[in-house]
């Protein structure tokens, strides 16, 4: 099912959403856009957020449970996660997802995970704006979205074009077609257009294949890589696949089992309680940041460990050129 | 329930194996048969302080749970602090165990200081069931003295028909045995070939299975248990990573031809 949407309507048709699910959308804080759960503010699909929407999946901070001091005994509780509508994920953003259900849903499957995961409907963006770091056409992840959505959305001049890819999609765009109108053959001239325009710009950037990046990977110099990393963990935190995390206790003697995300890159990841760590320079610990990506990854799940989404270039202190893998002197 | 939620176990006994290594008996308070088999592992719980792995101590043969802890860090520190009839929470069991079914009847076991403590496991399973295996022999070195584990159990290992070698790193006038490293103990075994079992540190396990290796052991049949910092026990959280192995869910034992490299 496809139909079209005003621009006008958007927000009617969020709404109304809104009356059922929490729905997460990009939107414009100061300067910045982030996503955010929507409550009215306006939305920008101008920009790609810097932190993904993979962040509603996975959370920075979430309570695996309660434990509860019981006469002796410990009760625990667990924590229902909300329904949620994320709008506006790329399709980078959505391989990445791909590749976490992945990743979650190998033996044994994380429950936990997939509770939020199959709880959140995903409206995404056909991506006519690629930022400035992006390159997910040389991964095949990218810039148009082929399947996986639920709603997918294209920016045309005067409104949205909208596909529908799931029942429960296609269930959405039935119960509030009163806000849509029937799609001419013009809107769907102009997504193609802006499709392939998207798709020259990306594919006349640098060529930033897997082959290439495997090569470059054969040839690195780590450790002045790790002389050159400021070991902040930037790059692990902004990237939509990365998936660490750490699991800690918050309270006595009642209180909360929390898991929070972590980073390989920071010193202290695989240190052990003895104080032995396996990876103790900075080299090595990017080194195994890429190997997971373009090698342990695809071993692992068949599907590469990196959409091209540019985040961990853009976000990076010390401006490394993170796929020549050149270090600047 | 999710997976992360722990069961349930009072502490019902606490032997002291060294001034900084207690034995911990645990009965486990949920209406479950917990299965294992000697090289797993639990995540052990104390609530307010978080989660740590900790290798099972006991064979599966004996009736109880138990779990070798020394004093290394927060959470350690918080299970030896627990009195007798204290809580605390086990997930697991996890990682692979020793693939028994695939090793061969002459075993050498070969252990190096705390790293012994998941071996024992393994001993105590072959002497309970002296008679399905072949030769057994056990290399255990610690630094001290002092620092060595199980010593009560050495001679009935013995009297099974193991042979035990012990070896400790700085001798002093309390001791009468070897002194030096495990790989001088493997020369006096005249073990045919057949399978090892090692677990120390990873210069330790190199020595022992370059050792093996020219004694004829195909590298293959040598598994070696390793340590790695582990969150969730369950492969996810990425930070028990050695290659493309997570050593929680792949591990903690590997053959040795998969991890050579990566040590």
């Amino acid at each position: 099912m496809i139909v079209f949407l005003a621009k006008d309507k958007l927000p009617a048709l969020l709404s109304e959403l809104n009356e059922m699910l929490e729905v997460v959308a990009p939107v414009r804080i100061g300067n910045d856009t982030a996503f955010a759960t929507w409550v009215g503010q306006p939305i920008d699909f101008e920009k790609n957020p810097q932190i993904s929407p993979t962040e509603f999946l996975l959370p920075q901070r979430e309570v695996l449970f309660k434990y509860i001091q019981h006469s002796g005994r410990y009760v625990f509780e667990e924590v229902e996660p909300k329904s949620k509508l994320i709008l506006g994920m790329r399709p980078c953003d959505l391989n990445a997802v791909k590749v976490l259900d992945k990743i979650f849903g190998t033996e044994p499957f994380d429950k936990l995970y997939f509770r939020r995961r199959r709880s959140a409907i995903l409206a995404v963006l056909n991506c006519s704006k690629p930022e400035e770091t992006c390159f997910c056409s040389h991964l095949g992840a990218g810039p148009e979205c082929i399947d996986g959505f639920d709603l997918l959305f294209t920016e045309l001049d005067s409104g949205y074009l909208i596909e529908s890819g799931s029942s429960v999609g296609m269930l959405i765009l039935k119960e509030h077609s009163d806000l849509f109108q029937e799609v001419k053959s013009v809107y769907l001239a102009e997504k193609n257009e802006r499709i392939s325009k998207a798709k020259e710009t990306l594919n006349s950037r640098p060529n930033l294949s897997k082959d290439k990046i495997m090569g470059a990977l054969e040839t690195a110099d780590w450790e002045s890589m790790g002389n050159n990393c400021l070991s902040c963990g930037g790059c692990t935190f902004v990237c939509p696949i990365c998936h660490c995390f750490n699991i800690l206790d918050l309270g006595v003697p009642d209180g909360e089992r929390l898991r929070c995300r972590d980073s390989c890159i920071l010193s202290g990841f695989s240190r052990m309680a003895g104080g032995v760590n396996p990876r103790k320079s900075a080299g090595e610990r990017i080194r195994n940041w890429y190997f997971d990506k373009f090698q342990f990854i695809p071993e692992n799940t068949g599907l590469l460990g990196c959409v091209g989404c540019g985040r961990c270039i853009s976000v990076c202190l010390a401006s490394m050129d993170r796929w020549s893998l050149k270090v600047p002197r | 329930m999710s997976d992360y939620i722990p069961m349930q176990a009072e502490i019902i006994d606490i032997d002291i194996e060294s001034s900084n290594t207690y034995l911990i008996s645990l009965k486990i308070l949920e209406d479950i048969d917990f299965c294992y088999r000697p090289g797993q592992f639990v995540m052990v719980s104390v609530f307010g302080l978080g989660e740590c792995p900790i290798s099972i101590t006991s064979s599966p043969t004996r009736k109880t749970l138990q779990l070798c802890v020394r004093r290394a860090g927060r959470i350690t520190n918080g299970i030896m602090d627990c009195l007798v009839g204290d809580i605390i929470g086990i997930r697991g069991p996890c990682g692979n165990g020793f693939p028994l079914e695939i090793m061969k009847k002459n075993i050498i076991i070969a252990g190096g200081g705390s790293g012994f403590a998941t071996l024992r496991s393994l001993v105590n399973y072959i002497v309970d069931q002296r008679s399905k295996f072949g030769n057994v022999a056990v290399a255990y070195g610690a630094r001290t003295r002092r620092d060595l584990y199980f010593m009560q159990e050495y001679k009935g290992w013995q009297q099974a028909g193991v042979d035990v070698g012990i070896t400790v790193d700085i001798g002093d006038e309390s001791w009468k045995g070897d002194i030096g490293l495990v790989t001088s103990l493997i020369d006096k075994f005249k073990l045919p070939q057949g399978s090892a079992a090692i677990c120390g540190p990873p210069i330790m396990i190199n020595a022992v299975a370059t050792k093996l290796m020219d004694r004829g052991f195909d590298h293959s049949d040598i598994f070696v248990s390793l340590e790695r910092h582990m969150k969730c026990g369950v492969g996810k959280c990425e930070h028990c990573m050695i290659g493309p192995y997570h050593a929680c869910k792949d591990g903690p034992v590997f053959s040795y031809d998969k991890v050579k490299k990566l040590l």
